[in-house]
């Protein structure tokens, strides 16, 4: 109720809003959010000019999908599923991935990716992956179920939120750390160990 | 018995269901909806919220009809506190640079008409600063010219520091010795809104950084040299008024801007709506309302 009180003030207010031209309070609209906030802050940090001749910091944009109507536990497999992936690569993937939560998932990649382009000074749209993919937990709202014998049964109606941040450039070459070394890498590392070895009482 | 051919010969024998039923590819349903209107019964009926729908785009009417249903009174009407506008939106007369800044040879049309408007001009801008010296007897033009230098600066520099993500560079090397006073202008009517055009000839440094600290404009140890005709304007007939930095004259023969360090996508181009003939063929075709 709150936020349809405020969206009722925005939308009287939306003329002055456009033009940047309002002298009353900014109070006076004010009802509380309750939706996340800290991620998108991430989206207002300031890093200091760099040197000339220093490799270009890559751009990132953080964004989020809020109150989907879809448990969070569900929706966290989908936001594992496409982390360290390219943005092409995962939309992809997520358009043959029959789960309800996947077109969520796949319409916020495509909002933040038209961000990134459009206020965060990325040059071509097809150079982000994605470094942070995860889900929330939303509002949830208690239901009742009849069981048998006069009992109850509780049931929970569930939102939640998505969360994602797309990095510029290329994505890792491991991401999950799952085979960090090489064959010859782990044979140096078996017989480094075997060298290192103290027999004791020995010379 | 019962599995004997014989039975299956039977006419009454029918094949078994799952070959009649089409392939399911959803695998979330019960393969028997027999009772499922009987489990849904089982549920209290909740009214789940939208929270993603769009209310700026609600009709007028359904507005109505949710504020209704929550019992919201519609919103008080906006109170905003009247303001003053001290300044114009354009510029009066703006003064046109001549060609090349003066020095085009004489022989370009051109600059043979801009001469002679010129001296036109010029009586205009005595009055001007007649005009100004009855408001303010102090007015020295050459006065003037040092505090409008020292409003450009500060101007510049508020600007470079209040950049949206990242405060920028911004450095006047070398100065000429005192921006030319170009040309002064006075509103029409009692207004007495005074404009007064600058010329800066300047040596300066810009760099403008993004939100990640990389440069996308200029360059933080290249000068430039900059030509540049600064209005300045004031409100004479108010007690307070100040000078202030109103606009700037952009000349036709200016050196075209840097491009962007950036490539962009061009964006396609709107569709031409191609407006449907409503052709008088069509008129004709209506049935004819029979007579009675």
């Amino acid at each position: 109720m709150n936020r349809l009180m405020g969206r009722l003030f925005a939308t009287r207010y939306q003329c002055n809003v456009q033009n940047n031209l309002h002298t009353s309070g900014k109070d006076f609209a004010w009802t509380k959010n309750t939706l996340p906030q800290s991620f998108l802050h991430c989206n207002k940090k300031i890093y200091p000019p760099q040197e000339i001749g220093e490799e270009p910091r890559p751009a990132f944009v953080c964004h989020q999908k809020t109150n989907i109507k879809y448990s969070h536990e569900k929706l966290w497999y989908i936001a594992c599923f496409v982390r360290g992936l390219t943005v092409d690569e995962a939309i992809k993937q997520l358009s043959f991935v029959n789960k309800k939560g996947a077109s969520f998932v796949k319409e916020t990649i495509l909002e933040a990716q038209d961000l990134a382009v459009k206020e965060h000074n990325v040059e071509f749209k097809s150079n982000l992956w994605i470094a942070e993919s995860f889900s929330g937990k939303g509002m949830h709202i208690k239901g009742i179920r009849r069981h048998a014998r006069g009992r109850l049964g509780e049931v929970r109606y569930q939102y939640s939120h998505y969360f994602v941040r797309l990095e510029e450039g290329k994505p890792p070459e491991d991401y999950f750390k799952r085979n960090p070394l090489n064959a010859q890498q782990q044979l140096d590392k078996w017989l480094d160990q075997m060298r290192k070895r103290k027999i004791i009482n020995s010379f | 018995m019962a599995n004997t051919v014989l039975t299956k010969l039977h006419p009454l024998w029918r094949p078994p269901q799952l070959i009649c039923l089409p392939s399911r590819t959803t695998t979330t349903k019960h393969f028997d909806p027999k009772f499922r209107t009987h489990r849904a019964k089982k549920y209290q009926k909740i009214e789940l919220p939208d929270m993603n729908e769009d209310e700026n785009k609600f009709s007028e009417q359904k507005m109505r009809q949710k504020m209704k249903e929550r019992g919201i009174l519609p919103p008080r009407p906006w109170m905003e506190r009247p303001f003053y506008i001290g300044a114009t939106g354009g510029i009066f007369e703006p003064y046109v640079p001549p060609e090349g800044d003066g020095k085009a040879s004489l022989v370009s049309t051109s600059r043979a008409k801009q001469t002679v408007q010129l001296l036109e001009k010029k009586s205009k801008s005595m009055l001007a600063i007649r005009k100004v010296k009855s408001f303010d007897e102090d007015f020295d033009t050459k006065e003037f010219c040092q505090q409008a230098q020292n409003i450009y600066i500060k101007a510049h520099e508020s600007l470079v520091n209040g950049f949206r993500y990242q405060p920028g560079f911004w450095e006047l090397a070398v100065s000429a010795p005192v921006p030319q006073r170009a040309r002064q202008a006075v509103g029409p009517g009692t207004s007495h809104l005074i404009v007064i055009t600058v010329r800066f000839h300047s040596r300066q440094q810009l760099a403008v950084y993004d939100r990640f600290g990389r440069l996308l404009h200029g360059s933080e140890i290249l000068a430039k040299d900059v030509l540049e005709y600064v209005v300045f304007e004031k409100h004479l007939s108010n007690l307070y008024g100040a000078w202030r930095v109103h606009d700037k004259i952009i000349p036709d023969w200016a050196p075209p801007k840097d491009p962007s360090r950036l490539t962009r996508v061009k964006p396609d181009p709107e569709p031409v709506k191609v407006e449907e003939e409503v052709g008088e063929a069509q008129k004709d075709e209506q049935p004819a309302i029979a007579d009675k």
